[in-house]
């Protein structure tokens, strides 16, 4: 499909605060209705791109559960928009769709908290970033220190974070503190392309460029002082978020996947609105071959994020004198927003074993769930919402709410309601590290351009989303940060 | 003759030419224009020889694009001029430029790659154009 200037003029039928329905006959082949969580203000923004079509698009899959779900910080993407998440049965003829995971393969944030305040940081804030951004690989074409031969590279894409547990660049803590402990089994490494490979080898331990960043925050405020206290935030602590992916060699998997799926649909009979949908059945060579590379890939992402991890431990080391374990900079958590897994979930009073796409959305499973780690097995799994680099990010616990409505997700970021060159252009004559300086955030970036599209006003206001999940029951507030220090490619 | 396109999250490139080879050409040139911003900078000091197969003309402008892609990923090379040859069953093309000097050349956006979406190669009375959008 074409994206049309004139946004989406479809019907939107508002079934409770926080949710909108795409009746099922919107469109004939529609399999099940579209749900879009938004409150009344976001709904009008909403309307305004044409993403609310290919929600309606995605019902058409074969399989899918329920209803094409999305979340506020929805914008429009290629076949699946950001922010979808689509569930669909293998009994029942269901298929995987890389577009329903994204070219980034497991592009996903990590939150690393420490004993630092904002007193002990303020002071040695310029040299903090300076020295990360010396140290951390950032921006376009770039490797990193980190370069595996490939026997051990295989052993990295098949065994995640656990692989580098072996190596002493990943601690017990840190692995179970990964969503699935850093590792999706039955990752498969034969089926990563040689080409995807020669994309990534080097790029294990650095963050990229576009909407990545590794960012120095302050715990701003707290919403839940015990879910913050099980994660070690508290008012005023200094953390580290970072957001990547899978970096080349995810975007090779997925570009792998669609070239392999361009004859896929009419192969198995599919119709779709748009081929952008390319799909084949989850137990078809097809997708198998995607779901062996797609694991593989997300694993190599866990790594990136663990090594980016490792890196900024290493500088504040370096600028603050003492050992990271004695700064406490542990893992609070790691999240996915980017990927598809086989779930457990209730859909009409029967447990099914469903295959989850999250397309720019989170798991977000609720407090008692066997997969989330034992210290926030009362308060729910952390949820991680990154915002712009100018305002806020959130944190957040996994509500029953997920289970019931979402298959256990919710939003992953602000979405973005600029282009690229519009940001560009309202960036024009002006300095833009200089004025967050000016908000009393230090910002380095490889290039004037990238920072000035990824300036805060590009995006939705996070607060905004945040609430409307927080209101809908699929998670719960727990604190809020704010950026000191930014990194960027 | 190309330029780039609004897209919320990505960059899109029109691209129109009189025939099917400059069309080609003339997407190559504008995918380096998004990866590199001073891309009259880049020296055609080096080559490169491509040859892809495919029929369908959409999919071969998006496996041009790709093969170009991955030339600067694996070899670092950025590449601006370009001799192409479309035929039914595919093309064949050399490519010229030079390596990555960061001293020289601005490296604008990382391309993760080039999408099928919107993805449209036609001929109308007087000119081919085409529409590709690349994720960044």
């Amino acid at each position: 499909m074409k994206p049309s200037s004139r946004g989406y003029s479809g019907p939107l039928e508002q079934i409770s605060p926080c949710c909108w329905r795409i009746p099922r006959d919107y469109k004939p082949g529609m399999r099940v209705e579209g749900r879009i969580y938004a409150d009344a203000e976001l709904i009008k923004q909403i309307r305004q791109d044409p993403a609310p079509e290919q929600v309606a698009n995605v019902a058409f899959l074969p399989g899918i559960q329920t209803a094409s779900l999305a979340m506020p910080d929805i914008h429009w993407g290629y076949g699946f928009c950001i922010g979808g998440v689509c569930a669909t049965d293998p009994n029942e003829g269901g298929v995987i769709s890389p577009g329903g995971v994204g070219y980034d393969i497991n592009c996903g944030v990590r939150l690393v908290r420490s004993n630092l305040t904002f007193r002990d940081v303020q002071p040695r804030l310029d040299l903090l970033v300076d020295q990360l951004f010396e140290n951390v690989p950032t921006g376009v074409g770039r490797g990193g220190k980190y370069h595996f031969q490939p026997n051990k590279l295989r052993r990295l894409l098949g065994e995640g974070s656990q692989f580098l547990h072996t190596r002493g660049q990943a601690t017990d803590r840190d692995v179970q503190h990964t969503e699935a402990g850093g590792r999706l089994a039955e990752a498969d490494p034969d089926r990563v392309s040689e080409r995807a490979v020669e994309r990534g080898y080097d790029q294990c331990g650095t963050l990229g460029s576009g909407n990545h960043f590794l960012e120095v925050q302050v715990v701003d405020q707290i919403c839940d002082e015990t879910a913050a206290r099980a994660m070690g935030l508290a008012k005023d602590v200094v953390c580290v978020m970072i957001h990547s992916g899978s970096r080349g060699l995810g975007y090779q998997v997925c570009d792998d996947a669609l070239r392999s799926l361009r004859g896929a649909p009419e192969k198995y009979g599919i119709d779709l609105p748009d081929r952008q949908l390319a799909c084949a059945p989850i137990d078809s060579p097809e997708g198998r071959t995607y779901l062996g590379a797609m694991r593989a890939a997300a694993n190599f992402a866990w790594c990136n994020r663990q090594l980016l991890m490792w890196q900024a431990r290493e500088v504040f080391q370096k600028v603050f004198g003492q050992t990271w374990e004695q700064l406490d900079m542990n893992l609070v958590y790691d999240v996915a927003h980017n990927i598809a897994k086989f779930e457990r979930h209730v859909v009409d009073g029967q447990e099914k074993k469903l295959w989850v796409h999250r397309k720019g959305a989170t798991r977000a499973f609720p407090p008692g769930h066997p997969e989330t780690p034992a210290e926030y097995q009362d308060v729910g799994q952390p949820v991680l919402i990154p915002g712009d680099m100018g305002r806020a990010s959130w944190v957040l616990v996994g509500q029953p709410g997920s289970m019931a409505e979402t298959f256990g997700s919710a939003c992953h970021g602000a979405g973005r309601v600029m282009s690229r060159k519009a940001a560009v252009r309202q960036a024009q004559g002006r300095r833009i590290d200089a004025e967050l300086r000016g908000q009393g955030i230090v910002a380095r970036a490889r290039s004037w351009k990238g920072l000035a599209e990824e300036q805060p006003t590009a995006y939705k206001d996070v607060d905004l989303v945040v609430q409307v999940v927080h209101q809908a029951g699929l998670a719960r507030k727990v604190a809020r940060l704010r950026p000191i220090g930014v990194i960027k490619g | 003759m190309y330029q780039i396109f609004e897209h919320t999250a990505d960059l899109g490139i029109r691209i129109e030419a009189e025939d099917l080879n400059t069309l080609f050409a003339e997407a190559g040139r504008a995918l380096f224009s998004i990866i590199v911003t001073n891309v009259d900078a880049v020296h055609p000091i080096e080559q490169v020889e491509f040859n892809i197969s495919g029929t369908d003309r959409e999919f071969l402008l998006c496996d041009w694009l790709s093969e170009l892609l991955f030339a600067f990923e694996k070899r670092r090379l950025l590449l601006t001029e370009f001799t192409v040859d479309v035929q039914e069953q595919g093309l064949s093309a050399t490519a010229r430029g030079e390596t990555v000097d960061t001293r020289r050349h601005r490296l604008e956006h990382e391309v993760k790659a080039v999408t099928y979406h919107g993805l449209k190669v036609e001929e109308t009375d007087d000119r081919w154009i085409a529409e590709v959008i690349v994720d960044i």
